[in-house]
């Protein structure tokens, strides 16, 4: 769910870049006050590449196979370096395969990041009382938000005097496509969750 | 990627990066379908200086299908002027010009950005997004993303084929086996994070650290300026036409 180059006018892109680059400095000035921030960085960037490799693997849901969005995940186990952390998976993506774009890079750091936050204040909240349901929101939750952001600024950018019906339309197959993708993000991240929570409860920072 | 970084004189990461942003910000404002040549225009004398060879029509496969979606979709649901009817779906001229210019950005971005980044090696682009003013705790991040990534994907491939021959099942039922693939790929990570972090402290090192990028030369800051002149005569013709 990655917006193109081209797609959304040069005036949405630089906003995006703006509102991405504030909730990166948001996030660095957090990182910052933590004991070391240093520390942080290794196991930031560990995770990142874990989290770039599946979302690589299409995962079979029938009728169709997805591939994992993963940030409501990567806002549970990275809290503030998920958003340094998403920046640079979509930089990579965007460079070296050709995902997602240039130009549309802090959109689609908004897209992911916002929801990864979200499920990061989520977990926090809920994470220790009710931490299936909350393992689960964050992970159908997030792909709904990152949907929803998604979906807003596609009908925000795109040429006045879409036939309304077709844009309807076209939503709903789209809210559809993903429907799977949104149940199945649940169940992996319950899943990983649930073991860490048994195994390496250490990797969940907090809940 | 591990073409070597030739032609357009400076092989600077750090001066591709910022020529490519330029133009590609530069065609992301163009409005007026009449500038589509252009656009083609700055698109061949980039891959002439850059000496780019094959593959960049290969990697333009995908954005051109994605370009032809788009073109017809807005075809589909956008205008009023009838070009053809077939039951209820009409294609309209309106959709197709909004359409056909989305595409032609599109190609003309992936394009340029393909041509210069495609061939830098990614452990000199991660090197470049420092050089150009990225926070150390990003730019570190970036550096060990890339360093293990490919140990990673590995890993997860082994795992992934490891259940399959084990008989795994597929579909939904298969989810919690993938997420235990997951979790196992997490906790390893994070065993080598200790060690990475261990080694690093060991080695003195800290973002604040870092040497400073050499200068850019003569030949880098003319690209440069040269990029960021036909981004703005790009947006000022576009904004007269």
């Amino acid at each position: 769910m990655h917006l193109p180059d081209g797609l959304l006018p040069a005036g949405m892109a630089l906003a995006g870049y703006a509102g991405a680059a504030g909730l990166v400095g948001l996030s660095l000035g957090r990182i910052r006050r933590l004991p070391d921030p240093q520390a942080g960085v290794p196991r930031a960037a560990m995770m990142t590449s874990v989290f770039f490799a599946a979302s690589l693997v299409a995962v079979p849901v029938p009728p169709t196979t997805v591939h994992l969005m993963l940030s409501g995940l990567m806002g549970v186990l990275l809290g503030w370096f998920a958003m340094p952390a998403i920046m640079v998976g979509l930089f990579l993506q965007a460079v070296l395969f050709g995902h997602g774009g240039l130009t549309t890079l802090g959109l689609n750091g908004l897209i992911l990041g916002v929801p990864a936050l979200a499920a990061s204040a989520l977990w926090g909240g809920f994470g220790r009382r009710l931490p299936d349901l909350a393992a689960l929101l964050a992970g159908s939750g997030a792909v709904i938000a990152a949907l929803a952001i998604f979906a807003g600024l596609v009908l925000a950018g795109l040429p006045p005097g879409i036939d309304r019906g077709a844009e309807r339309a076209a939503l709903s197959v789209f809210v559809i496509a993903h429907l799977p993708l949104v149940l199945a993000e649940g169940v992996i991240v319950l899943a990983v969750l649930r073991i860490l929570r048994r195994v390496e409860p250490r990797l969940l920072p907090h809940g | 990627m591990a073409e070597r970084a030739g032609g357009l004189g400076p092989g600077d990461a750090r001066v591709r990066l910022v020529v490519a942003l330029a133009l590609a910000f530069g065609m992301a404002a163009v409005r007026d379908l009449r500038l589509v040549p252009v656009l083609a225009v700055v698109v061949l004398v980039v891959v002439a200086l850059a000496g780019a060879r094959g593959g960049l029509l290969r990697r333009l496969r995908g954005p051109a299908f994605l370009a032809g979606g788009i073109v017809l979709a807005l075809g589909l649901m956008l205008g009023e002027t009838e070009l053809a009817r077939l039951g209820p779906v009409a294609l309209r001229a309106e959709g197709l010009a909004a359409g056909a210019l989305i595409a032609a950005r599109l190609l003309a971005i992936v394009a340029v950005t393909v041509t210069l980044l495609a061939p830098v090696p990614p452990m000199a682009l991660a090197g470049a997004l420092r050089g150009i003013g990225l926070p150390g705790v990003m730019a570190d991040l970036v550096l060990l993303t890339l360093r293990y990534l490919d140990e990673l994907r590995a890993e997860i491939g082994r795992a992934q084929l490891a259940r399959r021959l084990r008989g795994g099942g597929a579909g939904w039922r298969a989810l919690p086996e993938q997420g235990m693939i997951l979790a196992a790929a997490l906790i390893r990570a994070e065993a080598r994070a200790e060690r990475i972090w261990a080694a690093m402290r060991l080695r003195g090192h800290g973002s604040a650290e870092a040497a400073p990028a050499a200068p850019v030369g003569w030949a880098g800051r003319s690209a440069v300026m040269v990029a960021l002149l036909a981004a703005l005569a790009l947006v000022l013709i576009d904004r007269a036409a």
